[in-house]
């Protein structure tokens, strides 16, 4: 256990170096691009108050101070989590942020939960019939899953629920189901607190403006995990400690739980938690142009129609920090099943 | 290292059916993306030109003298489309090329200097790695002006990272072998050690490592360039056509000109297919050290 926790400890270090790193490197994006820094982290002002703007943007950057003190300033500013006043929403940075994160988690987590048990049963499937048809065909479609461009997939969806059903799925909730119910979200999740205040009819409604773009976003990772399960199992049945079991009789269906899905269990926490972090780009693309809904990528394209410097910085730290935490999560969790890594 | 000739693996894999048709969907696409503005029928409108008199043919379905139909301003899909081959082809290689080079001088100083050097590169290869290249793309926007260069710059920032690291595990391997170690008491300069075994042991693993990294290139390109972040309105990108079949319309329209969206996405869709088949056997074929770690977006 002693080797586990200096892993652990050691691990967690090291992200908190690289956050602090992306910290810095936001702020030296604000410094180095071309443009007065004021001038953008007032987030371009116009008209009489302009000047005044800039001036106050000056002073809450420090800009007069030596560089090594503004960047220490920042970095205490965003540990402390205090980024200031959104320019486009004019309420403060981190509630922009965390509204349009929670919405965007809720879709990447439900498109996942699809995708993993999906991904890894074809995979596992692919993997026992090695050479047969059903494999080369399972080889083929994951090769063309992990190709399509999910945006584009998420249109087609789109296209044909409308053309087919006359159903427009957009946004998160329809509004005057939410004014005719009284639901108030609390977590920001609504399918949960659809749940927890007992609204099934709004759940209903959610769960179905959830199923289309969850089903672009969950292609990928079907894909990736179908070949990755294909590998890692195909790899574990030619082991002699299967050989070994096979021996003994054990049932078909107890090897492959028993013995093989759980020697890859560990390498395919790794793929998942490294794809579900690089879906996060894709749910940011298609829930915002494709499906109107609210989330991270609606407020990437604010932060950009309105020059909102200080959402965008928050995006860079916010989203890095969330990809460092996933992969540190997963790293240890990683070392905690999987005894091979913890050295 | 086990060194296999690149040679020997590509005439292997000539004998699976699937490298065969990636090969051929990648040849076909590179052609294009040489002989497009030549060969389509339409090239100013290619290169988003609206003639006067498009007017009159706005969204038209697919026919013999618009062979894609025409886009919401009359513009001939074909064209842009075709064009937007060049595009893809010009998007991906600088990328590719320029995060190898920066990737390959990062990954093999790293290894071979040790100490202080390695810590602090391998630390900013893991900095790199975590950020979202859509974020920088956004950045860029707000200070620049849209273009190509936008696409290239944010995607080659995040990028090296990943060919940073393998370059860096490949070299360890290497700068420990004997003749390396001889080279360097001999009084060998370490530029010299480095081009001449270190970086020769590393060109196989990179041409691998690119070919396979063509395909999330371009997906991520046409990402960005999806969100309105890269090329401006009008240009020959399949993301950009895709993004102005989608916003400029509602969904009665879009409906009823399904090619504005549906062929600019196969094409995206097929290029990338067409350079994931190549790269498929080509590295199951190379050395399985780096399997576990290796760049997830297959």
């Amino acid at each position: 256990m002693p080797i586990s926790l200096n892993y652990i400890i050691r691990r967690i270090v090291l992200s908190f170096l690289v956050v602090i790193g992306v910290i810095v490197f936001s702020y030296l994006l604000l410094m180095l691009t071309p443009g007065d820094p004021a001038v953008k982290w007032a987030g371009n002002p116009r008209g009489p108050g302009a000047a005044k703007a800039v001036e106050l943007a000056r002073r809450e950057l420090g800009l007069n101070q030596p560089l090594y003190v503004q960047v220490a300033g920042f970095i205490y500013n965003v540990l402390t989590g205090n980024l200031g006043m959104s320019i486009a929403y004019k309420i403060p940075v981190n509630q922009v942020i965390l509204s349009g994160f929670t919405s965007t988690l809720e879709l990447l987590v439900f498109a996942y939960l699809l995708a993993v048990p999906v991904g890894v049963w074809l995979g596992v499937c692919s993997a026992l019939r090695r050479g047969g048809r059903l494999d080369a065909f399972t080889q083929s479609f994951s090769i063309v899953l992990t190709s399509t461009p999910t945006f584009w997939l998420g249109a087609i969806i789109l296209l044909i629920l409308y053309s087919a059903f006359g159903l427009i799925p957009y946004g998160r909730v329809s509004s005057k189901l939410v004014l005719e119910s009284g639901f108030e979200p609390v977590t920001g999740l609504y399918l949960l607190d659809s749940l927890i205040t007992g609204n099934f009819q709004v759940f209903i409604d959610v769960l179905k403006r959830m199923i289309p773009p969850a089903l672009a976003i969950s292609i990928y990772p079907i894909g990736a995990l179908a070949r990755v399960t294909r590998t890692l199992v195909a790899e574990a049945l030619l082991e002699d400690y299967i050989r070994a079991v096979v021996a003994w009789g054990v049932r078909r269906q107890t090897i492959i739980r028993q013995f093989v899905l759980r020697s890859a269990i560990p390498p395919l926490i790794q793929v998942s938690g490294l794809a579900f972090v690089y879906s996060l780009v894709d749910a940011m693309v298609v829930e915002t142009l494709i499906y109107g809904r609210e989330g991270l990528g609606s407020i990437l394209l604010d932060a950009l129609h309105k020059s909102d410097f200080r959402v965008a910085i928050a995006l860079v730290v916010y989203l890095t920090i969330f990809y460092i935490a996933i992969n540190t999560l997963v790293d240890i969790l990683q070392a905690t099943i999987d005894p091979r890594v913890r050295l | 290292m086990i060194r296999r000739p690149l040679l020997g693996i590509v005439s292997r894999s000539l004998g699976k059916a699937r490298f065969k048709i990636g090969l051929f969907i990648s040849i076909t696409v590179i052609i294009l993306a040489v002989i497009s503005p030549f060969i389509v029928p339409y090239p100013r409108e290619g290169y988003g030109y609206v003639p006067p008199e498009s007017s009159g043919r706005r969204l038209l379905p697919p026919s013999l003298q618009f062979l894609f139909g025409t886009d919401a301003l009359g513009r001939d899909l074909f064209s842009r489309v075709i064009i937007g081959t060049r595009t893809a082809i010009i998007q991906v290689l600088t990328v590719i090329s320029m995060s190898m080079l920066i990737g390959v001088i990062m990954g093999t100083c790293s290894a071979y200097f040790k100490g202080v050097t390695e810590a602090v590169l391998n630390y900013l290869t893991e900095l790199f790695m975590s950020i979202p290249s859509i974020l920088i793309a956004l950045f860029l926007r707000l200070t620049m002006d849209q273009g190509i260069h936008v696409v290239i710059a944010s995607l080659t920032v995040t990028w090296w990272s990943w060919y940073a690291r393998i370059s860096y595990v490949y070299a360890k391997s290497v700068v420990e072998l004997d003749y390396v170690v001889l080279a360097k008491l001999s009084g060998l300069s370490p530029l010299k050690i480095i081009m001449r075994h270190v970086v020769r042991n590393l060109i196989q693993p990179m041409i691998v490592q690119a070919i396979s990294d063509m395909g999330s290139v371009l997906l991520e390109a046409s990402a960005i360039n999806f969100m309105g972040l890269g090329l401006p309105p009008g240009s020959p990108e399949w993301g950009v056509i895709l993004y102005e079949g989608i916003t400029g319309l509602s969904i009665e329209v879009f409906t009823k000109a399904p090619w504005l969206i549906i062929i600019p996405g196969l094409f995206i869709l097929v290029t990338t297919l067409g350079f994931s088949l190549v790269a498929d056997p080509l590295r199951e074929d190379l050395d399985p050290r780096l399997r576990r770690r290796w760049r997830l977006w297959f």
